[in-house]
């Protein structure tokens, strides 16, 4: 069959000595950032294009680079829940829940390997998932035509707030504002300038990698220094690991049923991996709790870790095929592949099948590469996380200037980063979301060319947009995505808040 | 309080008339007006930002609270200092502006002087080291010429 022969030349791709080496890179430098409190895995594959982009290494090597990076963010994530009770990153948060309880009791070695081996099996299965469900997809989004198009992306855009979205008109608000961005420049299609007030250096756009990095990561500076929350916090001391068959049999079903759950709430839009480890928590806290859960069930850190990992692969089935991604991480790895040239849509699938199965097989080698280097190196890390975010903080910003500064080697782009970052600071402040101004920036030239493309064809007449029942079905959705987290949100919001208290969001 | 979210909204308000409106003075492209033009999308946008920002004027959330003056002064500063790191880049060099800049970070974090001052000089050799040694990355080296 074709699938599996591509996905073998995949392999041949993602087996050789080079693609190994930065599937190890980014597995380690991916765990580091999902550790570090303030850094999650948006923030950190954002600080590491610009440096991927300006070493010149080739679309696949890039690729699989911060695909690795991203799947070891995942397991970062769970290093400072168990050890700290803090999140990495919001879908870390359920982990919390039983994690931080096992390290009370002494077994913080064995909460960090049970949720190792669980963030494997979830990311395993939902790969598994990804390969079946991501041709299928992308052989459907061929139908799609510029209508559709416009409607999927508004599709992105009503759903990316999520079932659990607080207000829905400040995700609409980010989006324009996002979308407003990418408009400043010379107009593709008629050679206008828009918005550009004669500066040359507004001619090209605003680039959005400075735009990433001002908003996730000089803001988070700004966050840690009004908190004062540069000392960092009191760790559980590591025990020794005392891991048995046994232990590992005793968590699998719960894993299985986790990485499921996991990559559906991955591939849907607007679930999510918050989503996705949530729903398997709950869940496996229904199907097997006999008391035991909240205080330290292993169980109950394997469900949401596997979740959470499904969730993150399922997730790039919408990024790959359809070019709409379902998450602040995915949104950033969307921006990767734009600023490397490569389009993603159904198209990447005929065009460059080795990029696209090459990155699919690296995902599989990553994790492995992950489990195998988790398990005994997890003290090396738990250190790296004892240095205070004092001294750390500001050298990510360092390296994050310099990261931007490589792009065009001017300063001016630099102004515009702490801009963005001042922009990113007052956002937060008024709780406007910052992933839909990103995917703003990213989608917007794409959503403007397939609503120009429409409406050339139909002759100036609006009505195209609902020229069929595809375009029809995605609007209907694209509603839902509004209007049902004003309904649901409020009350899976006082659910997953009990959890959520006490700890920073 | 439910003030800030009215402030903003009308901010935004401003913003989404003044971007609408200037969409509208876009010089015809060139070939003559089609059906869609440059202007169409931004219009697009303007109305969508408008809504949102009635809405948050209308039915604001509840206010986060905002830092003293003095932190948001402290705040302005940072900036200041990260605006400073990237003009000196240019001029004085990578080593020499990014010392000062990281120590002052990890000074205002509540490191000691000391402490930040050494952090600062031993990020900044390492990385420019690193990176124009190692990654062969241009870093400008400015007056100390390495």
């Amino acid at each position: 069959m074709g699938t599996i022969e591509l996905l073998m030349q995949g392999f041949v791709v993602a087996l050789s000595p080079e693609s190994l080496m930065f599937a190890l890179i980014g597995a380690i430098l991916g765990t580091l950032i999902g550790a570090l409190p303030g850094l999650g895995p948006a923030n950190g594959v954002a600080i590491l294009i610009p440096l991927a982009f300006s070493l010149g290494l080739s679309p696949t090597s890039s690729l699989i680079l911060l695909t690795s990076v991203y799947a070891g963010a995942m397991y970062g994530g769970r290093i400072s829940s168990i050890l700290l009770n803090i999140p990495g990153d919001e879908p870390a948060m359920m982990t919390c829940l039983d994690g931080y309880p096992m390290a009370l009791k002494g077994k913080a070695a064995e909460a960090l390997a049970t949720s190792a081996i669980a963030s494997f099996i979830g990311s395993f299965i939902a790969t598994i998932g990804l390969v079946i469900l991501a041709p299928i997809l992308a052989k459907f989004a061929l139908k799609f035509g510029p209508s559709e198009y416009f409607a999927l992306f508004a599709l992105a855009f009503a759903t990316l707030g999520g079932i659990t979205g607080k207000n829905q008109f400040k995700t609409l608000i980010a989006a324009a504002l996002g979308l407003m961005i990418a408009t400043v420049g010379i107009d593709i299609s008629s050679g206008v300038q828009r918005f550009t007030y004669n500066n040359l250096h507004l001619f090209e756009g605003v680039d959005f990698l400075i735009a990433i990095v001002g908003l996730f990561a000089i803001s988070e500076l700004f966050f840690f220094l009004e908190q004062h929350a540069g000392d960092g916090l009191k760790q559980v001391a590591l025990n020794k690991l005392k891991l048995t068959a046994k232990d590992i049999l005793y968590i699998m079903p719960a894993s299985i049923r986790g990485a499921l759950l996991g990559f559906v709430s991955g591939v849907l839009p607007g679930a999510g991996a918050s989503l996705g480890s949530f729903v398997s928590y709950t869940l496996e806290k229904k199907y097997s709790d006999k008391g035991e859960f909240g205080k330290g069930d292993p169980r109950g850190v394997a469900a949401p870790e596997a979740g959470n990992n499904g969730a993150a692969s399922g997730a790039l089935v919408p990024m790959l095929t359809l070019g709409v991604p379902g998450s602040g991480t995915t949104a950033v790895l969307l921006a990767m592949l734009i600023s490397l040239n490569v389009n993603p849509g159904p198209m990447l699938f005929e065009q460059s099948p080795d990029l696209v199965w090459g990155v699919i097989a690296a995902l599989f080698v990553g994790n492995l590469v992950l489990l195998l280097l988790n398990i005994p190196m997890v003290g090396i890390f738990v250190k790296l996380l004892s240095i205070p975010p004092k001294y750390l903080m500001p050298i990510v910003t360092l390296v994050a200037s310099v990261g931007i500064f490589s792009i065009t080697g001017s300063a001016m782009d630099l102004y515009f980063m702490v801009g963005f970052g001042v922009l990113g600071y007052v956002l937060r402040k008024i709780e406007i979301p910052l992933v839909p101004v990103i995917l703003g920036m990213l989608l917007g030239p794409e959503m403007e060319k397939n609503l120009r493309h429409a409406l050339v064809l139909s002759d100036g007449d609006w009505s195209v947009l609902l020229n069929s029942g595809l375009s029809i079905g995605l609007w209907v959705v694209a509603a839902a995505g509004l209007i049902l987290p004003i309904i649901v949100g409020p009350i899976l919001r006082a659910k997953m808040k009990r959890p959520k208290d006490g700890l920073p969001d | 309080m439910r003030i800030n979210d009215r402030v903003f909204g009308v901010l935004l308000l401003i913003l989404a008339v003044t971007y609408g409106y200037e969409a509208t003075k876009f010089p015809v492209p060139f070939g003559g007006q089609e059906a869609v033009g440059p202007e169409t999308f931004p219009i697009l946008l303007s109305i969508l930002l408008g809504i949102g920002a009635i809405y948050m004027v209308i039915k604001p959330d509840e206010d986060t609270k905002w830092p003293a003056v003095s932190m948001l002064l402290e705040l302005g500063v940072v900036c200041l200092v990260l605006v400073l790191f990237a003009f000196g880049l240019e001029y004085i060099g990578f080593v020499l502006s990014a010392t000062p800049a990281v120590a002052f970070l990890c000074w205002r974090m509540g490191a000691t002087p000391a402490k930040s001052l050494l952090t600062g000089v031993i990020t900044s050799v390492v990385i420019y080291v690193l990176f124009t040694r190692v990654l062969e990355l241009a870093l400008p080296s400015g007056i100390l010429g390495l």
